[in-house]
């Protein structure tokens, strides 16, 4: 397991790990608000170019201690998931959401971003 | 019993609207057997502030949460008065019209973020996400460039 990329902000923290060879786990802790847009933003744009080069075949968000998003930072994993549907098909990568009951925000959050791309998004609560 | 309610009146910054939010969940999650419901509110209470941040003219904003108790069910009402641009005051107006006419506010939502997807400037989902993800109802008054904007939405029975 290899880092690929981190970001460390006030309240939000992310990091891109690679786990075999076509699997990137991706996790995601604390408040993404505002505050957390641009560390998001680099955090996204890397690990996009990265799972591009290495030739990554899913992304593993793991969301379960993202405590609240904003919709700033919603809008940036849209932006994301649309840079990913505008690849041709063979180069696309699957993103397989990890969200948490426990913050009831996500159940919402990631059904409707799923509805978005739900040939590329999967959601798994625990 | 009476309605519950708090009010606060305030310089708002990005830091503060987290604060906020938490003060807020904590309020209600004392007050309230509804764990979801104290969820939608918080995150409509963070998505009016944050607007509140990025647009208020004098940077001044007074947030009023009421909790009517005597209401069955009982309802949380947000309310959000500051002093907005012209241009601002037209995307609230856009917004919630429309969401306001959408016989469903969840597919007005969806088909918002299809059309802002690749716009990379600003959100513009924020009061379009407290109706659909929120589940409230959302009115506006304008005077000059005094907005106020409500929040409404039913809370679970204890």
């Amino acid at each position: 397991m290899s880092e690929v990329v981190s970001v460390t902000g006030d309240q939000f923290r992310g990091a891109a790990t690679h786990e075999g060879s076509t699997r990137f786990l991706l996790y995601l802790e604390g408040t993404a608000d505002y505050a957390a847009l641009d560390a998001l933003e680099t955090l996204l744009d890397r690990t996009h170019a990265e799972a591009l080069r290495l030739g990554v075949k899913e992304v593993v968000v793991d969301l379960r201690t993202v405590e609240f998003m904003n919709s700033s930072c919603f809008k940036c994993v849209l932006s994301w998931i649309t840079s990913i549907n505008e690849l041709e098909v063979e180069a696309r990568y699957r993103i397989a959401l990890l969200s948490s009951a426990k913050h009831h925000w996500q159940k919402r959050s990631l059904q409707s971003l799923r509805c978005f791309a739900v040939e590329l998004i999967t959601v798994t609560e625990s | 019993m009476e309605t519950a309610y708090f009010e606060l009146n305030f310089r708002p910054n990005v830091q503060l609207v987290s604060v906020v939010r938490r003060f807020v969940t904590e309020f209600y999650q004392r007050f309230l057997n509804d764990p979801d419901g104290t969820s939608r509110v918080a995150l409509a209470t963070h998505e009016l502030l944050e607007n509140a941040v990025k647009y208020s003219r004098d940077g001044e904003t007074t947030i009023r949460i009421e909790l009517m108790q005597h209401e069955t069910p009982r309802r949380v009402r947000i309310q959000l008065r500051n002093r907005s641009t012209l241009e601002h005051i037209a995307a609230i107006r856009e917004i919630v019209d429309g969401v306001n006419r959408a016989p469903d506010a969840t597919e007005f939502y969806r088909a918002l973020i299809v059309a802002k997807a690749k716009d990379r400037t600003g959100s513009g989902l924020g009061l379009a996400r407290i109706c659909a993800e929120g589940e409230m109802k959302i009115h506006y008054d304008v005077q000059g460039d005094m907005v106020v904007i409500e929040a409404t939405t039913v809370m679970g029975l204890v």
